[in-house]
């Protein structure tokens, strides 16, 4: 057997030599936050521009997904909390300066608005549905007269809320890692492609697809470019950015993050997207599902070595 | 963006030039990563990460299964299972690149699907029982073994195709 001796005592499992409170919940949530601001922005943004019958998967079928992504995703958050019942006390305030005080009242705001943008969508998606309740029918009635309103708030608080999942993160001063200006466009940029592709995954419509993974792939590029600055500004930051920075670049994180998220994550769903725009024939599931699961693992990385990162040792 | 693409899915490489390029990937392989290539190491990988998660005091007292253990890196962590996970990302854009990107089942017309799949499934069994016993099938025994020109590695080779050529015989049915 192997003895093993500890002279500092340093060895506190989730609190000391670093402190880990944030397990699988948060980036979970973050994912979920991120994919469901991705689908109500594209949703928004087509129905602005008055294409709902060119893109009818963006902006009526794959918003129906979006309530189950944010119940699911409030879910993780609520198991997180020690203090469960007490998750009600971030509606007694509103702190304009604290992140999650904003993420707390814009899930509050997006969530039903979700609900009523997909209800009112449910006589197309089952033809012959009927509301039990008069009020129902009154209230889709106006959400249908009004989706171009509706659509603009919806498109902002999306923006808002895929924005703030990475502030959330980017707000904790004491961790190096997490404290850059660029996780905020980072993670809203992330959610929007999971976003995309989700949707792309769900349409059958072969223009439609098209255009979505266009959109992809910009948003990919973007997210690239992102990722690439994230990591030249760490290193040319304090020794202790440079320390975030080398988790990745070497340190225990280097293969999950270059491997799971960067190559098949990010440049892997883009080269097969590119390929299915020149007209080759690949199922559009491999790319989408490459890209969620890239998504996915990059929060909990994030979420992860954020927190092994610190300033005062 | 319009381009037609023409049937390619029936055009394979010269099987010639697929072995020098197979050979030169081999090469690099030995210049980047310090070792040779493997494909039945990964399976291996996965069978000893399963068993260290499901019946972890089983492993760890298996002669065989707590080799491949350690306390600081995870049985996965294994260059083998990353080169597995980028053939098969290879695979699928140069199956896309050709139209062969459809879910199929090859076989002689005269037997079933299912019974191709059985009998690849118990090949399969003994290949990767022997690969263990060999220290490494085809590409990670014969391949770069004998890149490198290790006497284990022509003889593994021999072992495979010798007995393949004496076993064809037998399951000749299968095929012709």
């Amino acid at each position: 057997m192997k003895e093993e001796l500890f002279a500092s005592g340093r060895n506190i499992p989730n609190v000391d030599p670093f402190l880990n409170i944030w397990h699988w919940q948060i980036p979970l949530y973050l994912f979920l936050g991120g994919l469901a601001a991705g689908i109500l922005f594209f949703a928004g943004l087509f129905t602005i521009m008055g294409k709902e019958k060119e893109m009818e998967t963006t902006v009526k079928w794959s918003t129906f997904l979006v309530p189950g992504a944010l119940i699911l995703g409030l879910i993780a958050l609520l198991l997180d909390l020690k203090h469960k019942l007490f998750f009600w006390q971030l509606y007694t305030t509103i702190r304009i300066e604290s992140p999650m005080s904003w993420g707390a009242w814009t899930l509050m705001f997006i969530t039903p608005l979700s609900i009523v943008w997909a209800a009112a969508y449910m006589k197309d998606m089952i033809p012959g549905w009927q509301w039990k309740l008069k009020l129902l029918d009154s209230i889709e009635k106006w959400v249908n007269e009004n989706r171009k309103l509706l659509a603009w708030i919806m498109m902002i608080s999306a923006l808002i809320l895929g924005i703030y999942t990475g502030i959330l993160l980017s707000a904790f001063n004491a961790r190096p890692l997490w404290n850059n200006p660029i996780l905020g466009p980072l993670f809203l940029v992330s959610g929007m492609s999971t976003g995309v592709a989700t949707i792309m995954w769900m349409s059958k419509n072969h223009n439609e697809r098209k255009i979505l993974g266009k959109i992809d792939l910009l948003l990919i590029g973007i997210e690239l470019f992102l990722i690439t600055h994230m990591i030249m500004g760490f290193r040319a930051g304090t020794s202790a950015q440079i320390e975030a920075a080398d988790l990745f670049m070497g340190g225990q994180f280097t293969v999950s993050f270059w491997v799971f998220v960067i190559v098949l994550g990010l440049i892997f769903p883009a080269i097969i997207e590119i390929l299915e725009l020149t007209g080759f024939k690949v199922p559009i599931a491999v790319p989408a599902l490459l890209i969620l699961i890239g998504g996915l693992v990059f929060r909990f990385i994030m979420v992860e070595a954020g927190q092994i990162t610190r300033y005062l040792y | 963006m319009k381009t037609n693409i023409e049937d390619k899915s029936k055009i394979y490489y010269n099987p010639y030039f697929g072995g020098v390029v197979l050979g030169l990937i081999l090469l690099a392989t030995f210049y980047f990563t310090g070792r040779g290539l493997g494909a039945s190491g990964a399976a291996k990988s996965t069978v000893v990460a399963a068993v260290d998660k499901l019946a972890p005091e089983h492993a760890q007292k298996s002669a065989y299964y707590s080799k491949f253990l350690s306390d600081d890196e995870h049985p996965l962590n294994n260059w083998l299972v990353f080169e597995v996970i980028g053939m098969l990302a290879g695979a699928f854009l140069s199956g896309a690149l050709s139209g062969r990107l459809k879910f199929r089942t090859e076989h002689n017309p005269k037997i079933t699907t299912k019974r191709r799949l059985i009998f690849a499934g118990i090949g399969g069994f003994f290949f990767g029982f022997g690969s263990q016993i060999a220290r490494g099938c085809t590409s990670g025994a014969a391949l770069s073994g004998a890149a490198v020109l290790s006497l284990g590695g022509f003889i593994t080779m021999m072992a495979i195709f010798g007995s393949a050529y004496g076993f064809a015989y037998f399951f000749r049915k299968l095929w012709i």
